[in-house]
C-alpha cells in the first residue's frame, strides 16, 4: 500500500544540518533536493533545500519519521485516512 | 553480446576500455543534451535522486503491467541515450585509471541527497574527463571540493572503497561519453536501489557472473555481506556461501573478500543463458 507523505518546507527550515527523517526511516524513504535547481558559480543557500518522500513503495508506515521531526513538518497516511 | 560493446566497443574488448569513448570530443555533446532537458532533468532539483514519480509507484501497485512496462521502457530509453551505468570489476576499474585523464575524486550526489551526509565522510565518487576542469562552475554539484588525482593515486582510492565494499561501476554523460566512476552500495545509491527495487535497468549487469566452487568454500561466511545485489546468501544445511547466478551483477565483490578462492568470476558470454541478461 502506498502512503501520501508531505513535508512541510514552512517548518523544515534546515534540513541539511537537522536531517533527522533521512537517518530515522528504516527504509530510506526520503530524499534531500532544492527547490531551485543547480546554480552555476553559487552555492545554493541552505534554506533552498528541501526533504522529499521518494521510496513510496518502501514505506510501511512506522511513523518514526513523524514522531522524530523536531518541527513537525512530516504527515504521513494511508488510505487517503487521517494523517497522523 | 553487451549492446554498448557492440555499439561503441570498436574492436576493444569491452566498450570501457575504448579511449574514444572519454574523448573530449564527446564531451560537446554532453552539454548540449543537458541544457536542453532542462533543470527538472537534474535529480538535485528534482529531489531525492529518484528515477521515477509516483504515478510509475501507483501505476505498479494497481497491477496496471502495461502502463509500468511503457513507463519503464520510456524511462530505460532516454537513461541509455543520456545517463546510465554498467557493473565493473575492481581489476576493470583500475585498468580505466590508464585509459582517463584527469580523474578525481568527488562527493557522491545520491549519499549526499539520501542521507545528507556531510562532504567529509563522503569522497567516494570519481569524475572524469575535460568536464571536471570546470567543476567550479557548479559549486553545488561537486560539494567540498574535487581532488585531483594520479592514476596511481586512483588506483590506491578503488582499492580502498573495494575493501570498504563498494561496488565500482562505469557511467555515461551523454552516451556514449564515459565520465563517472561510481563507488555505490544499497540502498542509497539511486541506480542500485531503482534496479534492484523497481527493475529498471539504469544500471547494466556487469561482464562476469561469479560462481562457488562448493569443495573450496569452508562456510566462513565473510562474503555474505560484501553483495548489494541481493544474489549472495548462505546455505546453513551445507555450510556453504550461495550464489544466484541469475541475479548476480559480476561486481566481483564477494571474490575479493574469500580467501579461500572459492569464487571465481566467469565470462558472462561464456553461459548461454546468462549472455544477455543484463
Ligand atoms: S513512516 Fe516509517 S517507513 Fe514510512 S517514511 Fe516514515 S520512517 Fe520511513
Ligand atoms: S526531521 Fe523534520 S525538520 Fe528535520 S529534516 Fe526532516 S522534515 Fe526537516
Ligand atoms: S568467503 Fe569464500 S570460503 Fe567463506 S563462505 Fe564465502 S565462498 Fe565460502
Ligand atoms: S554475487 Fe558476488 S559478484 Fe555477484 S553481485 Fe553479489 S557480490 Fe557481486
Amino acid at each position: 500500500m502506498l502512503p501520501t507523505i508531505t513535508v512541510n518546507d514552512e517548518k523544515c527550515k534546515e534540513p541539511t544540518s537537522c536531517r533527522k527523517c533521512l537517518l530515522i526511516c528504516p527504509t530510506h524513504v526520503f530524499g534531500l533536493g532544492t527547490d531551485v535547481g543547480p546554480q552555476k558559480f553559487r552555492e545554493i543557500d541552505p534554506s533552498h533545500f528541501i526533504v522529499r518522500a521518494v521510496r513510496l513503495d518502501k514505506c510501511s508506515g512506522c511513523m518514526d519519521c513523524v514522531n522524530i521531526c523536531p518541527q513537525n513538518a512530516i504527515q504521513v497516511s494511508f488510505n487517503g485516512g487521517d494523517a497522523r | 553480446m553487451c549492446d554498448w560493446c557492440e555499439k561503441y566497443g570498436d574492436g576493444y574488448e569491452r566498450w570501457y576500455f575504448n579511449p574514444a569513448n572519454y574523448a573530449r570530443r564527446l564531451y560537446k555533446i554532453r552539454r548540449e543534451e543537458a541544457e536542453a532537458s532542462g533543470a527538472e532533468a537534474n535529480p538535485q532539483a528534482a529531489g531525492g535522486m529518484a528515477f521515477v514519480g509516483s504515478d510509475f509507484l501507483e501505476a505498479r501497485e494497481r497491477g496496471d503491467t502495461a502502463e509500468v512496462e511503457r513507463m519503464k521502457q520510456q524511462l530505460e530509453g532516454a537513461m541509455w541515450l543520456t545517463h546510465f551505468g554498467q557493473v565493473i570489476t575492481l581489476e576493470e576499474a583500475l585498468k580505466i585509471t590508464d585509459i582517463m585523464y584527469p580523474i578525481s575524486l568527488i562527493t557522491c550526489a545520491c549519499r549526499r541527497s539520501m542521507e545528507g551526509l556531510p562532504d567529509e565522510e563522503n569522497f567516494t565518487c570519481m569524475g572524469m574527463g575535460a568536464g571536471m576542469y570546470k567543476w567550479e562552475r557548479w559549486p553545488d554539484t561537486y560539494r567540498g571540493g574535487v581532488h585531483f588525482l594520479t592514476p596511481d593515486e586512483a588506483k590506491e582510492v578503488l582499492s580502498k572503497l573495494n575493501k570498504r565494499g563498494l561496488v565500482h561501476s562505469i557511467y555515461t554523460f551523454g552516451t556514449p561519453y564515459l565520465a563517472g566512476l561510481c563507488n555505490c552500495d544499497y540502498p542509497d545509491c539511486a541506480a542500485i536501489r531503482t534496479v534492484i527495487d523497481l527493475g529498471i535497468k539504469v544500471l547494466w549487469k556487469g561482464h562476469y557472473v561469479a560462481k562457488i566452487d562448493p569443495e573450496l568454500c569452508n562456510g566462513c561466511a565473510s562474503c555474505v555481506h560484501r553483495c548489494q545485489f541481493r544474489a549472495l546468501s548462505f546455505i546453513p544445511s551445507k555450510n556453504k556461501a550461495y550464489i544466484d547466478q541469475f541475479q548476480c551483477f559480476g561486481c566481483g565483490l564477494c571474490a575479493t573478500e574469500c580467501d579461500q578462492e572459492a569464487i571465481t568470476l566467469v565470462e558472462r558470454a561464456s553461459l548461454p543463458a546468462l549472455a544477455n541478461v543484463w
